[in-house]
């Protein structure tokens, strides 16, 4: 087996040899006497020629593919939010937890009723938006349903720190059901689920317009609204001025609650974001005070080598003519 | 490791933000935030609260910088209300209300945050 291989090496190696040689010799020959057969007339037709078919190349291949066809309108795009400057979204600020406060209570007083918060438990609210005390008062608000008693029954009980917030309908069915066939989403991620996060939900609660412009479509059952995909929403405008009684006396206004209630949204999809901004100062910190160790460290290192001197000391003969 | 856990309490006491305490009795945990007194200089107080962004957004879709848009999204409108007066067309001024819309919250964008709190 080994020879054979060997064998069909040696082979394959001495076929490239002489492939290498027919080429040398195949290239010797053709420069030796193709130029002068070719006429600069022809060479001219060729090229012309070449071009011409490489330029309409490109002009049906531009045919076939170039132009997109786009198959939404404007309207079914719908309209891009505005960048809003959010605070809590440059690299070294938290969430203002006065305004997630204020946006939880928006939540639970307006959007509770329709939304679901699944994934946020009451003990994720301690310390970011409620105190110890106030979130299991809230927690106790609610009953859920506990282990099994000795009959095998199911009893309810005081809601604790471990449950997650309640949602407002039994199941999917009951939601749809209850708001004419629309499904209202769970807030959870919604900030991380939708195209342009929070500028996209503060837009969407604060857009709609007193009236749909002229000769606008809006399907039965459906409202007005330019920032939702298609502009035909279920969902009716819901924050009006002075909705909600802040308790630390600020202005309700629509768009302070919409603000609050996307900063709040925002916390519940990433409620990690102060520990990871804190994490990432951490990271900054550290690896800038080992650079600046590692140049030090350096420059000891490389002392002896930067600060040699080499010196060429010629032997000293004096008697010795100068070479011509 | 004790090393760093003195490094990062000599860190703690000397920073100007401190860790909130959940169980705080007396005052809310989010009082003890560093980014609050620069937000809270805004505050108004009103009996009647009105919306600062319709103002602002007003304002702006009146200024010089969305005339170009307003121009179109008007006379869309007078076009439009006029064919259908006159037995219905197809067209809308959806589009026409997008650019307007659009321009105007761009304008009014970093004035709202400035009033909003």
């Amino acid at each position: 087996m080994l020879a054979r291989s060997c064998l069909r090496s040696a082979r394959a190696f001495s076929g490239l040899r002489n492939g290498a040689v027919h080429v040398s010799k195949r290239a010797a020959s053709s420069s030796s006497s193709g130029a002068n057969a070719e006429s600069p007339l022809r060479l001219n037709i060729a090229a012309a020629a070449a071009t011409a078919v490489a330029a309409s190349s490109i002009a049906w291949y531009y045919h076939l593919y170039g132009p997109t066809a786009d198959a939404a309108t404007p309207a079914e795009e719908g309209l891009h939010p505005t960048k809003y400057p959010w605070v809590h979204q440059q690299w070294f600020k938290t969430f203002d937890h006065q305004a997630l406060r204020r946006g939880f209570q928006v939540y639970r007083e307006v959007c509770a009723s329709c939304h679901s918060l699944s994934r946020v438990p009451y003990r994720a609210l301690v310390g970011t938006i409620l105190t110890l005390d106030e979130a299991k008062a809230l927690a106790e608000e609610n009953e859920y349903d506990s282990e099994p008693n000795e009959q095998g029954e199911i009893e309810k009980r005081p809601g604790k720190l471990s449950d997650y917030l309640p949602d407002p309908y039994k199941n999917e069915e009951a939601a749809r059901f209850a708001n004419n066939g629309a499904l209202p989403p769970d807030l959870s991620l919604i900030v991380k689920g939708r195209h342009g996060g929070c500028d996209y939900i503060f837009s969407l609660l604060t857009g709609y317009p007193d009236e749909p412009p002229a000769g606008a479509q809006v399907g039965a059952g459906l409202n007005f609204n330019p920032y939702f995909p298609g502009t035909g929403i279920a969902m009716a405008r819901v924050l009006y001025d002075g909705l909600v009684d802040y308790e630390d006396g600020t202005p309700a206004t629509t768009s302070q609650m919409a603000k609050d209630v996307t900063e709040f949204l925002n916390w519940a999809a990433e409620p990690e974001m102060d520990d990871r901004k804190r994490m990432g100062m951490k990271v900054l910190v550290a690896t800038s005070v080992l650079f600046a160790l590692s140049v030090w460290v350096k420059r000891y290192k490389w002392a002896w080598l930067k600060s040699r001197k080499i010196v060429y000391d010629p032997p000293k003969t004096p008697n010795t003519p100068p070479r011509l | 490791m004790g090393i760093w856990d003195a490094i990062t309490e000599l860190v703690e006491a000397a920073a100007p933000w401190s860790t909130a305490d959940a169980e705080a009795p007396a005052q809310a945990p989010e009082e003890t935030k560093a980014e609050e007194p620069e937000e809270e200089e805004e505050e108004e107080e009103e009996e009647e609260p009105v919306d600062p962004k319709e103002t602002f957004e007003e304002e702006c879709k009146n200024s010089k910088e969305c005339a170009p848009a307003k121009h179109h999204y008007d006379e869309c409108v007078e076009r439009v209300t006029n064919a259908e007066a006159n037995g219905g067309t197809k067209e809308d001024c959806v589009e026409e209300f997008f650019h307007l819309v659009h321009c105007a919250t761009q304008c009014a964008a970093p004035k709202l945050w400035a009033a909003l709190k």
